[in-house]
């Protein structure tokens, strides 16, 4: 490959810009279907832009009693953290530039590292509000992060590899197995929901409780490369899902030339990004937040038993050769 | 590069909303401007906890003794720019508390303020009014700062 397309694939297409301007579509649509679902009229189509850009806009301020380099690096941190991870999901074809064996597992690393940011950025921002919501990010990442690496490994323990691009060949080709990975995906779907800090598990940054949590002495454009992480993190955890169980840049048809099965690969996984990003939308409109008793019981109680009831399944299923 | 600037400010004010001692009468039509019929999220309005994310500080209340050192405090840990709504006749002049040994009577005796939306209480349609007044007046300092 040559350096050109290289730089292509890492600033472009499906890099830094792609994912900045999805991420904020997925933000824009997020607060339009909500809108929408409780009557109202929402938001123009630029409004997150005309809130990042504002936000950039803005006075850059660090309050005396926070750390100055801790609050620096942290935005940075979680937004190259969460492009990094993207550049490992195929896009366009079932190879991604970077693919090896072993990209799933750096992909959820890498997703976790914006979770971890934002606890330090928290407990360092030196507001009370900002350490209770750092200690809440830290205490509940372990029960969304469990049954989300969990029910992520089911389809790569079915199809053997885990390596993305096997899983998605597997899944073009063997189809029919997703009845037997449905438990999964909506583990996993619910998992991601926590993992992104959402309705019904927005307790991170509760704002009728602890204002705004760790973002509370965020501001100028800190918070708006939050902001962008928080985005980006959404369309790269729903794109995840999508590869890994809804069999990403399918139909993987070869048409000469091959850059139209490119863009309609591309089309595809799209599409499918944003199927899953619907579902974390209806799910957010639906409920009311929950206490972190409350978030920690059903995690430990349903979510984790069951994902480990999904990899049974599928062991069984797997190794009984009943697979279709 | 300051029009698209401008742009941005003028589609996203994110509010703090503050009690200086009002009757509370002022407070719930500044929340009832924010219900889902008038949807205020179709200008960008987002009613935010902390004053480190707000641009404007919507205030009401004639400013209690108390309450005068926490307003300028919150004041200043606003980021530039930032500009203050007053609500209310209590917020715009002191109104009938006006002269009271406990109040200093407005606002503005103790931070500067962009606009008044007088009233008691205003009709969230007022305030929403104020809030467009307000930004046509943005629009016209950034257009002088040129």
């Amino acid at each position: 490959m040559n350096i050109l397309l290289e730089i292509l694939y890492l600033f472009i297409f499906p890099g830094f810009l792609f994912i900045l301007g999805f991420g904020l579509f997925a933000e824009y649509m997020d607060r339009k279907i909500y809108a929408r679902i409780q009557r109202r009229v929402g938001p123009p189509f630029l409004q997150p832009l005309a809130d990042t850009i504002k936000l950039m806009a803005k006075e850059d301020f660090v309050p005396e009693k926070a750390d100055k380099l801790i609050l620096t690096l942290v935005p940075i941190f979680s937004l190259a953290a969460v492009i990094a991870a993207f550049l490992y999901i195929p896009v366009v074809s079932a190879n991604s530039l970077y693919s090896f064996e072993g990209d799933l597992i750096v992909a959820l690393y890498l997703l976790m590292i914006p979770t971890l940011a934002l606890f330090l950025g928290g407990w360092y921002s030196g507001n009370i509000f900002g350490q209770e919501g750092g200690m809440r990010v830290a205490s509940l990442l372990f029960s969304y992060e469990i049954p989300f690496f969990l029910a992520l490994l089911v389809p790569a323990l079915i199809s053997g590899t885990w390596d993305m691009t096997g899983i998605v060949l597997y899944m073009n080709n063997h189809w029919l197995v997703f009845p037997f990975i449905f438990l999964g995906f909506v583990i996993a779907v619910i998992s991601l929901q926590g993992k992104l800090e959402r309705l019904p598990f927005d307790i991170p940054e509760a704002e009728t409780e602890i204002v705004a949590g760790p973002l509370a002495e965020f501001s100028g454009r800190r918070l708006a490369l939050l902001r962008l992480a928080r985005d980006a993190e959404m369309v790269v955890g729903a794109g995840l899902i999508a590869v890994v169980f809804l069999g990403g840049p399918e139909p993987l048809i070869s048409i000469e030339p091959h850059y139209i099965s490119w863009i309609i690969g591309a089309l595809v996984f799209l599409l499918k990004t944003l199927f899953v990003i619907f579902l974390l939308i209806l799910m957010k409109s639906a409920v009311a937040r929950i206490r972190v008793d409350q978030m920690v019981n059903f995690t430990y109680k349903w979510l984790i038993p069951l994902s480990l009831l999904q990899m049974l399944l599928v062991i069984v299923v797997r190794f009984g050769g009943w697979l279709p | 590069m300051t029009g698209i600037v401008t742009w941005a400010r003028l589609k996203s004010p994110w509010i703090l909303h503050m009690n200086c001692g009002s009757c509370n009468g002022c407070d719930i039509e500044i929340l009832a401007t924010l219900i889902p019929r008038l949807d205020a999220e179709r200008f960008g309005v987002l009613l935010k906890g902390t004053p480190r994310h707000a641009d404007i500080l919507v205030c009401t209340g004639p400013v209690t003794t108390q309450m005068k050192e926490r307003l300028k405090r919150i004041y200043d840990q606003m980021p530039e720019p930032k500009f203050v709504v007053a609500v209310g006749q209590c917020g715009s002049s002191g109104g009938i508390y006006q002269g009271s040994y406990c109040v200093e009577g407005g606002i503005d005796k103790v931070i500067p303020v962009d606009a008044y939306v007088p009233g008691c209480p205003p009709r969230p349609d007022a305030i929403i009014d104020g809030l467009v007044k307000l930004l046509a007046k943005i629009k016209e300092g950034d257009k002088n700062d040129k």
